[in-house]
């Protein structure tokens, strides 16, 4: 650029300058009016939206599906897309590096490449016609970062429409730009507009057809405890599942009872003093995750091959603390009682009293993969209809059934073998709560209702006479 | 009284100087396309401050970064909102200061004598992305940990030196409490100072050269 053309650009500045306006009040005004509804935006997103609750990062959960932070999900989608290209496709890095590292570098040596003192929008067709196109493609790749590139059925139109959207329809009209530049240098502006938008509305068309034609997403629902009280609530489901089984629903266990290959093997009750008060948060973390191999107890974390996330463990270790360990208080919303007491006459329905009840007391032995007889509680239909002696456990009015003997400490005995238990006392470790087996005595008596309306349908109100006596 | 006062500052200080030269300067007609960068500058600050909030109750550790997040959003008074603030002026921040770029492309406002304002432009725009980057894996959640790591390996892909860069990245063959470490320290020191350094000089060329006016047929 000569001294000339640099002599003009000024004194066509100074010429804007002299009709403008001033930095103080004009300018700041429109600056602190953006800023504040900036300020005020973000307060509305933050209380509003929020951040959506996620759990505690795990290295070993391998079944996650790591995705990028927004911003980079088009350069996500880039790859996927650039991989289907044959044979090219197999060369990571001229995605990952040379074609972002390209882009960067010419976005920043720019004024060196466009050294023409031009700047109306109508003398720099050419950049801005492709920055549109870049900037279209970003867009519309980032909407895209959702859409899977081969459909489950197995078919490719999905990722070849992203292809077309994404790579095919850019670099074409970029190339064609190109030439109308360079070597067709007759081409009107008017031309190259045309181009450059109809290119883009078809990039557009092709990607909302894509779109439409995704698969409904699997929205996977993971329970996160955020609060304290949430964490205890998480805690105890995971310990009545996983843990009950050995160490008792309240983790008084000395012997172990009734537990295939652990039968009568000593161990410290785990809400004891000695244990809570020498064991910390980290080591007990690590119990639950790694196990005691040699002394029984299988690993929990899936690190080491069991079913739990960390923040699954963390659960556990919280409810242990705030259950047990009398240096921490639980809060008061966390000792909600298992089950609404029952009033005289009233009938337990499965949804209200015996889920909460069978999911603390009885799951962790009765679900699949378990020493049970084959008998699952995890459901209704299960509770109803499976186990070896399926017959005889649950009778409706019959206060012989299975089921109700056993809860009340009377060992079933085998008929045809008058010495060998056919079923042993539930469960095995502990006895139930009076208040319990009362639930469980009169859902069954009372031909166990499923649901609470078909339970209040049955309720029968107690007679005057019946409630005076105290 | 007032007045003695302001005279024995403006001799000190120069604050006439400062009006005339700072504030009272003329400027080409705008519009409200010109006040991204303020905006983006706003931003920064605004993140500044809340995330110097955030430093008081979080630990750059494996095992309590997640813990300590969770407790500013319960048991910290306003954590909440400071950290909503935080969380989501980084998305806005990363669009603020996009937008600001394309809006000096389309106008062309990179051209003589406002070349170097471009290229540290350009400078403040890839340390924005890199506060974006080591910020997400700070809370140390599945997402952040998963992301860092698809991130991290991408960076490895670079023909020759990959394996090296992921290494500084990481610091270590896998994430670990060094990648955390080490993106804490670039999330709060290293790339603030280089964003704070780089806007000064941003703003005294924009202070030098005046703000570029909207080209008309002329140009």
């Amino acid at each position: 650029m000569n001294d000339e053309t640099k002599k003009k650009i000024n004194e066509r500045y100074e010429r804007e300058l002299n009709k403008g306006e001033h930095f103080w009040p004009d300018s700041i005004f429109k600056d602190l009016v953006v800023s504040l509804g900036i300020f005020i935006l973000l307060i509305v997103l933050a209380t509003f939206v929020g951040i959506s609750p996620e759990a505690k990062a795990d290295p070993s959960d391998t079944s996650y599906i790591p995705r990028p932070e927004w911003y980079f999900l088009f350069l996500f989608k880039f790859l996927a897309l650039y991989g289907q290209i044959p044979l090219l496709g197999k060369i990571e890095w001229i995605a990952t590096v040379a074609i972002p590292g390209i882009a960067i570098g010419v976005l920043t040596l720019l004024p060196f490449i466009d050294k023409s003192p031009n700047r109306y929008y109508g003398k720099r067709v050419l950049p801005i016609s492709i920055m549109a196109i870049m900037v279209t493609g970003i867009v519309l790749l980032t909407l895209l970062s959702e859409v899977p590139t081969v459909s489950e059925d197995g078919s490719k139109l999905l990722g070849i429409l992203q292809a077309i959207a994404g790579l095919a329809i850019p670099v074409i009209t970029m190339i064609l730009l190109f030439l109308m530049s360079f070597v067709f240098k007759h081409t009107t502006t008017r031309v190259m507009v045309w181009t450059t938008s109809l290119a883009a509305v078809s990039m557009i068309l092709v990607s909302g057809t894509a779109l439409a034609l995704r698969p409904k997403p699997v929205v996977e629902e993971i329970e996160i405890a955020v609060t304290l009280v949430d964490q205890i609530f998480a805690g105890q489901d995971l310990y009545s599942i996983h843990c009950t089984e050995c160490h008792g629903d309240d983790g008084s266990v000395a012997e172990i009872k009734g537990v295939e290959g652990l039968e009568g093997e000593k161990i410290t009750p785990i809400n004891s003093h000695d244990v809570l008060y020498t064991i910390t948060d980290s080591a007990m973390y690590e119990v639950i995750a790694y196990g005691r191999p040699n002394a029984g107890m299988t690993p929990f974390g899936k690190a080491y091959g069991g079913e739990l996330t960390k923040s699954e463990i963390d659960y556990i270790v919280v409810y242990m603390r705030y259950m047990w360990d009398d240096r921490f208080e639980i809060p008061a919303e966390a000792l909600k009682p298992l089950f609404p007491p029952l009033a005289d006459g009233e009938v337990p329905s499965y949804e209200v009293h015996i889920q909460p009840i069978v999911k603390r007391y009885c799951v962790s032995c009765h679900r699949e993969g378990k020493t049970n007889n084959k008998y699952l509680m995890t459901s209704y239909e299960e509770i109803l209809t499976t186990g070896d002696n399926v017959a005889s456990n649950i009778i409706a009015g019959d206060e012989n059934s299975s089921l109700l003997q056993v809860i009340q400490e009377h060992e079933i005995m085998n008929p045809e073998k008058p010495d060998e238990v056919l079923i042993g006392v539930m469960p095995p470790n502990r006895a139930l709560k009076p208040n319990i087996v009362d639930v469980f005595i009169r859902w069954i008596m009372n031909g166990m209702p499923q649901t609470a309306i078909d339970a209040a349908a049955l309720f029968v109100a107690p007679t005057p006479e019946a409630t005076a006596t105290p | 009284m007032w007045k003695k006062a302001f005279e024995w500052l403006d001799e000190r200080l120069g604050l006439k100087d400062i009006y005339t030269n700072l504030l009272d300067r003329p400027e080409p007609t705008g519009n409200w396309w010109n006040t991204l960068g303020s905006a983006s500058m706003f931003l920064f600050v605004l993140q500044g401050l809340t995330g110097i909030l955030l430093t008081v109750y979080y630990t750059p550790s494996p095992d309590h970064a997640y813990d300590s997040v969770q407790y500013i959003m319960e048991g910290v008074a306003f954590g909440w909102l400071i950290r909503g603030i935080h969380h989501w002026g980084a998305t806005l921040m990363v669009i603020v200061v996009f937008i600001h770029l394309l809006r000096v492309f389309v106008t062309a406002s990179f051209k003589f004598p406002r070349e170097l304002t471009w290229l540290i432009g350009i400078g403040l725009f890839l340390a924005t992305l890199g506060m974006g980057f080591t910020g997400y894996l700070l809370p140390w959640n599945q997402k952040a940990y998963w992301a860092t790591t698809v991130g991290t390996q991408i960076a490895g892909s670079v023909p020759f030196i990959g394996e090296f860069i992921l290494k500084v990245l990481r610091g270590g063959p896998e994430l670990s409490a060094l990648t955390l470490q080490r993106f804490f320290s670039a999330h709060i020191w290293m790339l603030p100072a280089v964003l704070a350094g780089l806007m000064s000089i941003h703003l005294f060329l924009i202070i030098k050269h005046g703000e570029s006016h909207f080209p008309t047929k002329e140009d």
